[in-house]
């Protein structure tokens, strides 16, 4: 088919016309319109998404992938930075599912965000996060990224501190903010590194003259930024408290599209990793440790919305174990499925949390399975997904990983922790369908339980179709890369299925015989648990304090006691005072003895000169 | 009609100007100057004074800083710089009362309330002392125990590595042909499953 590439370049460059669009819009004419941002925003992203069906379509087809460099930007000599939009594999995938979990989540958010008086500058805000996550998720270089990436980064700050007169919001925010900031370090460390050694921050140079080097350098501080940006052990904290925003934002960044930009720089940049053990065994070990952690954190929690974070910070140390297996096309896969399940279980808590007057303790919810029959379904369908249900979305990616985990060599103790993470996966889930949906109502009677609108089903069924749907379409439509383990014995093979039900299996039981027996007094592991492995109280703690007495003691006393007192007069002072002191102590006023001495010493000395 | 005076512009907005001076409440050098003050503001009693010695300067510092005299506590007179300002409990806001109505209830703090030296600190964003259901010296460590078991057990993951084998093993010394019984006499056939 002739011209492909001009059909491609054409699209993609409409889309993002299409979704650039709305923020010159808002400048032209101020949003009076209480409606402007259904009829601009939400319609625009559907259309991009819409749009950029026709790339994947065509990318699916006949395989074309191409790189677009428009504008020659600025240059340091021979060091060149363009702007340059990569269409790949990567990114001709991932910007459709972005745009279409995008606008399910606007059109939920349209009811959500109904009453707020600043709902336009909400969406504009949930767009330009689009806006420059498409960017980070497109870019042929490095700079693009990192513009990408700071762009989330801000608009994840401004997003959940939306109620920004909530301190627990600002809080949260600044939290995001600074870990973030953290992981940018190594990010920039990284660019720094290339742009010194490698000569230039476009991908296809930077693979090409990095054959040759020991990268350990640059891709350590790749994988510091993905341990930020997605919320790796060490930097993870700020994502359950991230759940202060919008239920929207949570759905959006915190679940499908930002929190997977680090992982997505990885896969992006992985064949400066894949050669390099070390890496890999970092990326391994890492990913394993989040998953587990943060796994054992959610089965304790008791706000569905942390427990739904948890998960999402499990499902990336998921990923970040499969970058480590040096399978990076099965983490893309991952991302992808990711994103639709765990949006809906967003939007799904969101539903029941309203219909509960605001009741986000799953204590105090229950039996909801009757009231609100879509959105538990919604939610079954989700958690199954999340579990790795055979033939749902998460069953093709989450299957494929741990096949790929058993059949690898690699550090046993990985492997050991990310199977019993995926079993207790399974276990939380449960917990979350049992407190939420099964037995009997522990919540008021008269609550405004009703989801019988539109702009509440459809993104759900939208979602939910997704969610059944996406593995299937993603797996058959394209041939890995890497050719996967096909023969393997049945045990191997059965592993994924086997620990999931064992995880379920026994959160059923506890769940049912833990409800009927009196409440007994916690022990230490369950403490360890529910404040999530102690790692905020700690550092959120000892840090901040030791830091602001430190640099407050150092600023207004210590300077000030230092230059004027210590290095000068009381210094002087004090020595002398001991000098002093000391010599007069020893003059202990006993002449005769002293006179006699002295006198015993002359004539010895006489004698002893004279013999 | 009175005859048309010719006036003098530059007159009239000096002295204008002139007025303008002399009157209100101006900051900087007209109030050094013409000695103009407001009312409000920060007096030279209410700054900090040195530490306070007596019982009466202590009575004194008390008032001024809104404490009652019992509970005042200056801070030790060690060359800090600390003055006679009043030592106060290391507790956050996060501490305090969240349904008590505050004047200030971001702040969870009262109009005229003393303010702590490190107040910027144990504002609700930064840290917080609230206590915690297990201490301290356990809650460290649990945490350091964890990640400390953690990399031993990498550690040791990476000394035996998880494989599924690809080949039958393939043991030297001719399949241990002489450890397994074998007549020393004779040839024994070569067993090879791969090559190195």
């Amino acid at each position: 088919m002739p011209s492909l590439h001009i059909i491609l370049t054409t699209s993609f460059i409409i889309t993002l016309v299409i979704l650039i669009s709305p923020v010159f819009t808002s400048i032209l004419y101020k949003s009076l319109n209480p409606i402007w941002h259904t009829h601009h925003i939400k319609t625009a992203v559907k259309m991009a998404f819409f749009t950029s069906l026709l790339p994947l379509f065509l990318h699916v087809h006949t395989g074309t992938e191409l790189t677009i460099t428009n504008l020659h930007w600025m240059n340091i000599m021979t060091f060149d930075i363009n702007t340059s939009i990569k269409l790949d594999h990567l990114s001709i995938t991932f910007v459709p599912i972005a745009l279409y979990v995008t606008w399910a989540i606007l059109e939920f958010a349209s009811w959500y965000m109904k009453s707020d008086p600043n709902i336009n500058q909400f969406f504009k805000f949930l767009l330009i996060f689009l806006i420059a996550m498409v960017t980070l998720v497109t870019a042929n270089n490095m700079f693009q990224l990192f513009i990408g990436w700071e762009g989330v980064g801000i608009m994840s700050f401004l997003l959940i501190g939306w109620w920004w007169a909530r301190a627990d919001a600002n809080t949260a925010a600044l939290q995001a903010v600074l870990y973030n900031r953290v992981g940018d370090v190594g990010l920039i460390f990284a660019l720094g590194w290339m742009a010194t050694n490698l000569n230039s921050w476009e991908m296809q140079q930077m693979f090409i003259t990095a054959k040759s080097l020991d990268m350990n350098a640059p891709v350590i501080g790749l994988i510091l930024a993905a341990t930020g940006k997605s919320a790796q052990f060490g930097l993870h904290p700020w994502l359950p408290s991230a759940m202060e925003g919008p239920t929207p934002v949570s759905a959006l960044l915190h679940s499908s599209t930002m929190v997977v930009a680090g992982i997505f720089l990885l896969v992006r940049l992985m064949p400066l990793m894949q050669d390099n053990p070390f890496a890999l065994t970092t990326c391994l070990i890492l990913g394993a440790l989040t998953t587990l952690f943060t796994t054992i954190c959610a089965l304790t929690q008791n706000d569905i919305k942390k427990i739904i974070a948890f998960s999402t910070s499990s499902q990336l140390g998921l990923m970040m174990v499969t970058i480590g297996l040096n399978q990076p096309y099965l983490a893309f896969l991952h991302i992808c499925t990711h994103a639709f399940f765990k949006a809906m279980l967003f939007l799904c808590s969101r539903v029941i949390i309203h219909a509960l007057k605001n009741e986000q303790d799953i204590r105090k919810m229950g039996g909801l399975h009757y009231l609100i029959p879509t959105t538990t379904s919604c939610l079954t369908i989700g958690s199954l997904a999340l579990m790795g249900t055979p033939f749902l979305a998460g069953f093709f990616s989450k299957d494929a990983i741990i096949e790929a985990l058993n059949n690898s060599y690699l550090n046993a103790w990985a492997l050991a922790l990310t199977l019993l993470a995926t079993s207790l996966t399974a276990a939380y889930s449960l917990r979350m369908i049992f407190f939420v949906y099964m037995n009997f109502p522990r919540f008021p009677a008269l609550s405004p339980i009703n989801e019988n609108i539109k702009s509440i089903t459809n993104p759900l069924k939208r979602l939910a179709w997704g969610t059944i749907l996406a593995g299937l379409l993603m797996t058959c439509a394209v041939l890995p890369p890497k050719p996967p383990m096909l023969s393997m014995p049945p045990y191997i093979k059965l592993t994924a299925l086997v620990i999931t039900i064992l995880g379920l299996t026994i959160a059923l039981e506890l769940a049912l015989f833990t409800n009927k027996q009196r409440p007994y007094m916690p022990k230490q592991y369950f403490y360890f648990s529910t404040m999530l492995g102690y790692y905020p109280t700690i550092m959120h703690r000892f840090f901040p304090y030791t830091f602001l007495k430190l640099s407050q003691t150092i600023a207004s006393m210590t300077i000030d006691q230092t230059s004027l007192e210590k290095t000068g007069p009381k210094t002087i002072t004090s020595l002398n005072l001991s000098l002093a002191t000391t010599t007069s102590n020893i003059q202990k006023g006993m002449n005769k003895t002293f006179l006699s001495l002295f006198f015993t010493t002359l004539m010895i000395i006489i004698l002893l000169n004279y013999y | 009609m009175l005859p048309e005076q010719p006036v003098n512009m530059a007159g009239v907005v000096f002295r204008r100007w002139a007025r303008a001076l002399s009157n209100g409440n101006r900051s900087g050098i007209s109030a050094f100057l013409l000695g103009n003050r407001a009312a409000s503001g920060m007096t030279k009693d209410s700054l900090p004074g040195s530490y306070p010695k007596t019982p009466e300067e202590r009575a004194a510092a008390a008032k001024k800083y809104n404490i009652r005299v019992e509970d005042y506590e200056p801070y030790p007179d060690r060359g800090e710089g600390f003055g006679d300002y009043p030592k106060l409990p290391e507790r956050s806001q996060s501490e305090r009362d969240p349904w008590y109505q505050w004047d200030h209830p971001d702040l969870r703090r009262n109009w005229g309330e003393p303010m702590h030296w490190d107040f910027d600190a144990y504002i609700r964003n930064r840290v917080d002392t609230s206590p915690s259901p297990v201490s301290w010296s356990s809650m460290s460590k649990q945490l350091f125990g964890f990640i400390g078991f953690m990399l031993l057990m990498f550690y040791l993951g990476e000394k035996f590595p998880s494989y599924q084998p690809v080949a039958p093993k393939q043991y030297p010394y001719n399949d241990l042909y002489l450890e397994r019984g074998g007549d020393p006499d004779k040839q024994p056939e070569e067993v090879k499953h791969y090559e190195i």
